[in-house]
C-alpha cells in the first residue's frame, strides 16, 4: 500500500485528497513493498550492493544488502540511524570506494571508478581553499580541458544560479557555511552529472540557512530536472525535499523499507500527513539506535 | 563623555613591544660588556671595539687582505647558501612528495632518515671538504643541513592534506596526475614554506661552521677564522654580529613569506 496522499494547489490554499486506506496503522506501514515505476528511466541501477571493511584486528560489515534503481528526474531520499552504512553506500555511487561484492551500473554500464556523470556534494563542503570561488566552480572544466573563456563563462552562469554572483572573486574563508554549500553546489552542477549525490549536504549548517537551502535546492532540482540521491540525517528534510525515502536499518545494513512521496511541492510541514509519516519513520528509527 | 586612555589600543602594544625590545638589547650589551671587562681579555673584545671594527669593515673591508670588501665577504656566503639551499629543495621536494604518498616508500625509506636526520650538518664538513673540494664542500654541509627539515616537513604535510578534497577532485573527473598537480601539490606549499623557514636556520649555522675548515678566501666563516689566526678578535667579533644580523633578517624574510603564502593558500598550518 503505497501512501497517496498528495497536496492540490486549490486558490492558493492546500487541501488533501486521499485516496488509501483512512486508517494505516503500523503493520502496513511495515509492511509496504516497493513498487517500482518501471515506465520511468533508470539511470543509475545498485544490485545487491555488500560492504566490508577490513582494519587490523576485526572486519565490520558496513552494508549487508543494498540494491536500488535510480530513476531519471528523481530525488531519492536515504535515511537511516547513525553509522548504518549511508556515507559507504554513496561512496561507493561515486566510484569511491568499491564494494566487496554486487555492483553498480550507470546507464547500463558497470561502473568502477569516479566520474565526471556522478557529481558529488561533501557534508564538510570539500572545496579548494587556495582557489576563488569561481575557480573552484571551474575545477572540473579545467580537469576536462575547456578553454579558460569558455571555463569563466559557463562558471559565472552557475554562480549566478545558486545566488554568489557578488562573490565570485572571493576566497573561500571570506564565505559562510551557506554560502560554502553553494559553491560545492555550482560545482557540481557545472559538470552536467547525470546523477548528483550529496551527503548531508545540509548537515553543517544551522536551521535557518538549511531551510533556506532546501528551497533553492528544491528551486534547482525542478528547473534542472536533475536525479539526485540525498542523504540525510534529518527525517523532516527527507519527507520535505524527496520523491522516495530509503529508510535503512542498523548496521550491517539492509533496506527496511521504501517509501514513494507522492505530494506536491512546496509541501506543508505541518500538515498531518506529513507529520504521521514523520513520526513512524522516527519511531522506527527509534528502534534501530544503537546507543538507545 | 570622557577620553580614556586604552591600554589595548595597538599603538600602546605596539610602544611596550618596542620599548620591550630596546631593553632587551641594551642589557645584553650591558651585560657582554661586563663580560668582557671581568674576563679583561682581548680574545673577548668589548661591545664597543667591535662595533668600531665592524664600522671599520662597512667603510674600508677587510684590514688584512685589502681589496675584500664586507659585501663580497657576505655574498660568497650567500651564494653558498643559495646553492646548498637550491640542492635540497629540488631533491627534498620530489623525494618528500613521493614519500609522503606512498606508504611502502616511507617505510623502506625512515630508517635512513632518522638515522641520518639527528647527525649534526657540521659533523660532515672536514669529510665533505674533502670529498667535494673546498668550494663545495660548505655547499653540501648546507644542503644536508637544508634537506633533512625540509624533507621531514613535506612528507608531513602531504600525510596531512584533507582526503576529502581529493575525492571532490576524483568525482570531477581528474586522473591522477591531475589530483597531483591540482591538489595534493598545492595542499603541501605551506608546509614546504614551514620546511624552508626551519631550513634556513639552520643552513646560515652550516655556511659558517663549514667555512670555518676552508683554506682559501671565502665567505664571512672563513674571515672570522682568518681574524681569529690573525689575533683581531674585535675584527673576528665584528664578523659575528654580521652573521647574526643576516640569520636574523633571513629568518624574518621567510616568516614574512611563509606568512603571505599561507594567507593566498587559504591554509593556516599553526
Ligand atoms: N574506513 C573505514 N574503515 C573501517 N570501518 C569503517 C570505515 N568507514 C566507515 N566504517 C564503519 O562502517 C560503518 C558505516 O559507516 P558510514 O560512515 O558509512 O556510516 P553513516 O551511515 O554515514 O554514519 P553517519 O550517519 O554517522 O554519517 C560504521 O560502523 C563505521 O565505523
Ligand atoms: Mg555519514
Amino acid at each position: 500500500m503505497f501512501i497517496q496522499s498528495c497536496f492540490q494547489k486549490d486558490g492558493g490554499r492546500h487541501t488533501i485528497t486521499k485516496t488509501d486506506d483512512e486508517n494505516q496503522d503500523e503493520h502496513s506501514f511495515a509492511s509496504e513493498i516497493y513498487k517500482g515505476t518501471s515506465k520511468e528511466e533508470t539511470v543509475m541501477k545498485v544490485n545487491h550492493l555488500r560492504v566490508v571493511y577490513h582494519t587490523d584486528d576485526n572486519e565490520t560489515v558496513a552494508v549487508e544488502d543494498f540494491s536500488l534503481d535510480i530513476e531519471k528526474g528523481k530525488l531519492i531520499s536515504i535515511v537511516g540511524p547513525s553509522g548504518c552504512g549511508k556515507t559507504t553506500i554513496l561512496r561507493c555511487l561515486a566510484g569511491l570506494l568499491q564494494p566487496t561484492s554486487g555492483e553498480i551500473l550507470v546507464n547500463n554500464k558497470k561502473c568502477v571508478s569516479p566520474g565526471s556523470d556522478r557529481g558529488m556534494v561533501f557534508q564538510d563542503f570539500a572545496l579548494f581553499p587556495w582557489r576563488t570561488v569561481r575557480q573552484n566552480v571551474e575545477f572540473g572544466l579545467e580537469i576536462a580541458g575547456v578553454s579558460k573563456g569558455v571555463r569563466k563563462e559557463r562558471a559565472l552562469k552557475y554562480i549566478k544560479a545558486v545566488g554568489l554572483e557578488k562573490f565570485a572573486d572571493s576566497r573561500i574563508h571570506e564565505l559562510s557555511g551557506g554560502m560554502k554549500q553553494r559553491v560545492g553546489i555550482a560545482r557540481t552542477l557545472i559538470m552536467h552529472p547525470a546523477v548528483i549525490l550529496m551527503d548531508e549536504p545540509f548537515g553543517a549548517l544551522d536551521a535557518q540557512t538549511r531551510n533556506i537551502m532546501q528551497e533553492q535546492l528544491i528551486k534547482i532540482f525542478e528547473q534542472s530536472e536533475k536525479t539526485i540521491v540525498f542523504i540525510t540525517h534529518s527525517v523532516d528534510e527527507a519527507l520535505y525535499l524527496s520523491d522516495r525515502v530509503v529508510l535503512l536499518s542498523k548496521r550491517p545494513s539492509i533496506i527496511h523499507q521504501i517509501i514513494d512521496i507522492p505530494w506536491e511541492r512546496p509541501r506543508n510541514r505541518a500538515d498531518p500527513e506529513f507529520t504521521n509519516l514523520r513520526k513512524k519513520i522516527l519511531d522506527y528509527l527509534a528502534g534501530q539506535n544503537v546507543i538507545g | 563623555m570622557k577620553l580614556r586612555y586604552d591600554v589595548h589600543n595597538k599603538y600602546h602594544r605596539f610602544a611596550i613591544r618596542s620599548a620591550v625590545t630596546v631593553a632587551s638589547l641594551i642589557i645584553f650589551i650591558y651585560v657582554w660588556w661586563i663580560a668582557a671587562m671581568l674576563a679583561n681579555k682581548s680574545v673577548l673584545p668589548t661591545p664597543y671595539r667591535a662595533f668600531e671594527a665592524l664600522l671599520h669593515l662597512i667603510k674600508d673591508g677587510d684590514p688584512v687582505q685589502k681589496g675584500r670588501t664586507l659585501w663580497s665577504l657576505i655574498w660568497l656566503s650567500i651564494l653558498k647558501l643559495g646553492k646548498g639551499f637550491g640542492l635540497a629543495f629540488i631533491t627534498a621536494l620530489p623525494v618528500g612528495l613521493l614519500l609522503g604518498n606512498f606508504k611502502l616508500f616511507r617505510e623502506f625509506f625512515s630508517p635512513w632518515i632518522e638515522m641520518m636526520r639527528p647527525i649534526a650538518p657540521i659533523a660532515w664538513a672536514p669529510i665533505f671538504v674533502i670529498l667535494f673540494t673546498v668550494g663545495n664542500g660548505p655547499v653540501m654541509v648546507v644542503f644536508i643541513g637544508i634537506f633533512f627539515p625540509l624533507l621531514t616537513n613535506i612528507i608531513f604535510g602531504v600525510q596531512k592534506i584533507d582526503r576529502t578534497l581529493v575525492d571532490a577532485a576524483r568525482t570531477l573527473g581528474a586522473s591522477d596526475w591531475q589530483i597531483f598537480t591540482k591538489v595534493l601539490a598545492p595542499s603541501a606549499v605551506p608546509y614546504v614554506m614551514n620546511g624552508i623557514k626551519t631550513g634556513l636556520g639552520v643552513g646560515w649555522m652550516c655556511i659558517v661552521a663549514a667555512e670555518l675548515y676552508n683554506t682559501t678566501l671565502s665567505g664571512v666563516g672563513y674571515y672570522i677564522k682568518f681574524m681569529i689566526d690573525c689575533s683581531r678578535y674585535d675584527y673576528a667579533f665584528a664578523g659575528i654580529i654580521v652573521i647574526g644580523i643576516l640569520g636574523f633578517l633571513t629568518t624574518g624574510l621567510a616568516e614574512c613569506l611563509s606568512r603571505v603564502v599561507s594567507k593566498r593558500m587559504g591554509v593556516d598550518i599553526r
